[in-house]
């Protein structure tokens, strides 16, 4: 889902940068400011967890891999959509820079769609479904799949806009293949949160725990 | 990915001209031919400015002395998702020409255009042109000089801190991962093995996640505490120290922005035109 460079002519990359740097600045003020100290080196750390997690290769039943993406995860467990936008830019400046996955100028948009679209779809589609199913696991599995899915559709739409790749069929083709792949990502967001919240229930936030007990 | 990042640290210790710049004026350069070339209307002019940072950017890999195979490695990691993107081109219409000549018929009503095969041509030149540029970047110039040189460039502080502890955590996690996938190896698990309910598999991997989770959130708990005891504030940033620039990095870096805005200039004044 890294849109590499020259998809997205340079005004419009431009348009994304803004909107991703002002939601970055809001992800460090939460940092600063929402988490009990000033826990920014907690964070860094586990940006670069999460960049291992990317890691896991995940086998897909047709025979090829994929792997996380793990902004519902993050923003679930932290109990905030800024910490998937922290730590998602961090893993998207070191995958552009270092290894050239996802480009420079596009990086505004990628951090869109996966740090903000990811975690703010992952994070509140997650706070609306707990109560309804009065377990998390199951609101924990629909909203990763959900960031996925939206982080999926949404850049279908941006490269439509650029006129790089035709609207219906981008829909369709990213929608079909992040629908499957987002089943993987959302069944591993509710295990994970099982682990977690068996393991360290006190690093899980609020309403999770709550609701659970 | 995390894998490579230690072969890429390997190469990018080595020493040659191109290393030995100042990590400032690479990324500048870098950035500048990426942008320019971004910049470039979507024409046939993009293969013209192409050739020549193309060329530009083989010399300095050429110069670096690291083999053409690492390049071919390194560029094969990244080409999926932008060949995917770039292949398929080639069966629509898109809005940057008037009129489209289909110069094949594929059964199903699908056909090939002549402007678009030009068009995925143009991306393509384009793609591998701003690829080849970080490739450069990043197996030449150190992790550390290039976070101490985005500093040094006016990355604000915040970003510097951050990206310091994540960059050095990365190689933490990078043998714990490994060390994680050797202990499922060494029970004799294979998250590829089909004759295992996919289930079973998909569970065992997600317990691994978790636990990459809680281990790393952990660690981020050990190190803020272990900042604060060494004085960890509001104010805390990454040192940098100050560095000026050699005589060889100032020609370095005015021959190579004056090349990434020179050339697009020049060929769409048709002053540098093809043939």
């Amino acid at each position: 889902m890294h849109i590499p460079d020259a998809f997205i002519p340079i005004p419009q990359a431009a348009l994304y940068w803004i909107i991703a740097l002002i939601f970055i600045a809001l992800s460090l003020r939460w940092a600063r400011k929402e988490m009990k100290d000033d826990k920014i080196p907690l964070v860094a750390v586990l940006a670069a967890g999460i960049f291992a997690i990317q890691a896991i290769n995940i086998p897909i039943p047709w025979g090829t891999s994929g792997h996380m993406m793990g902004a519902a995860l993050a923003a679930i467990v932290l109990g905030s959509p800024f910490a998937a936008v922290f730590v998602l830019t961090l893993v998207l400046i070191v995958q552009g820079v270092l290894f050239g996955d996802g480009g420079l100028t596009v990086m505004g948009a990628n951090i869109i769609n996966m740090g903000v679209i990811g975690g703010f779809v992952g994070f509140y589609s997650y706070r609306a479904l707990v109560p309804l199913f009065k377990n998390i696991y199951p609101a924990a599995f629909i909203a990763g799949w959900l960031s996925l899915f939206i982080a999926a559709l949404v850049t279908a739409v941006e490269m439509a806009v650029a006129g790089t790749f035709p609207l219906e069929l981008g829909l369709f083709s990213m929608g079909l293949y992040h629908a499957v792949i987002g089943v993987i990502e959302g069944g591993i967001t509710a295990v994970a949160i099982y682990l977690i919240h068996t393991a360290r229930p006190d690093i899980m936030a609020e309403p999770s725990g709550a609701v659970s007990s | 990915m995390i894998d490579d990042l230690f072969l890429i640290e390997k190469y990018a210790y080595r020493k040659s001209p191109v290393h030995t710049l100042d990590a400032r004026v690479k990324i500048v350069v870098a950035f500048a031919a990426i942008i320019a070339i971004v910049a470039v209307p979507y024409s046939t002019m993009v293969y013209t400015v192409g050739a020549i940072f193309f060329i530009f950017c083989a010399v300095l890999w050429g110069l670096s002395g690291l083999s053409p195979v690492i390049y071919a490695q390194r560029l094969a990691m990244i080409l999926p998702f932008g060949m995917f993107l770039i292949v398929f081109q080639i069966f629509f219409r898109n809005r940057y020409y008037e009129t489209f000549t289909t110069i094949a018929t594929l059964p199903f009503g699908i056909e090939i255009y002549a402007e678009s095969v030009e068009f995925a041509s143009i991306l393509l030149v384009k793609f591998l042109v701003s690829v080849s540029f970080i490739i450069l970047l990043s197996s030449t110039t150190k992790t550390q000089d290039l976070l101490e040189g985005a500093g040094r460039l006016g990355l604000p502080a915040e970003f510097t801190l951050v990206l310091g502890m994540m960059l050095r955590y990365l190689y933490v996690f990078g043998y714990m991962i490994r060390k994680m996938r050797q202990s499922l190896e060494t029970r004799c698990f294979d998250p590829f093995d089909r004759s295992l309910p996919y289930r079973y598999r998909l569970e065992k991997l997600a317990y691994a996640v978790g636990t990459l989770f809680i281990r790393s959130y952990e660690q981020g708990e050990r190190t803020y505490l272990a900042m604060l005891c060494r004085g960890y504030g509001r104010e805390s940033h990454l040192y940098i120290s100050k560095k000026p620039l050699m005589p060889r990095d100032w020609v370095f870096l005015s021959a190579g922005l004056l090349l990434a805005v020179a050339t697009p200039v020049l060929v769409w004044t048709g002053i540098v035109s093809p043939g």
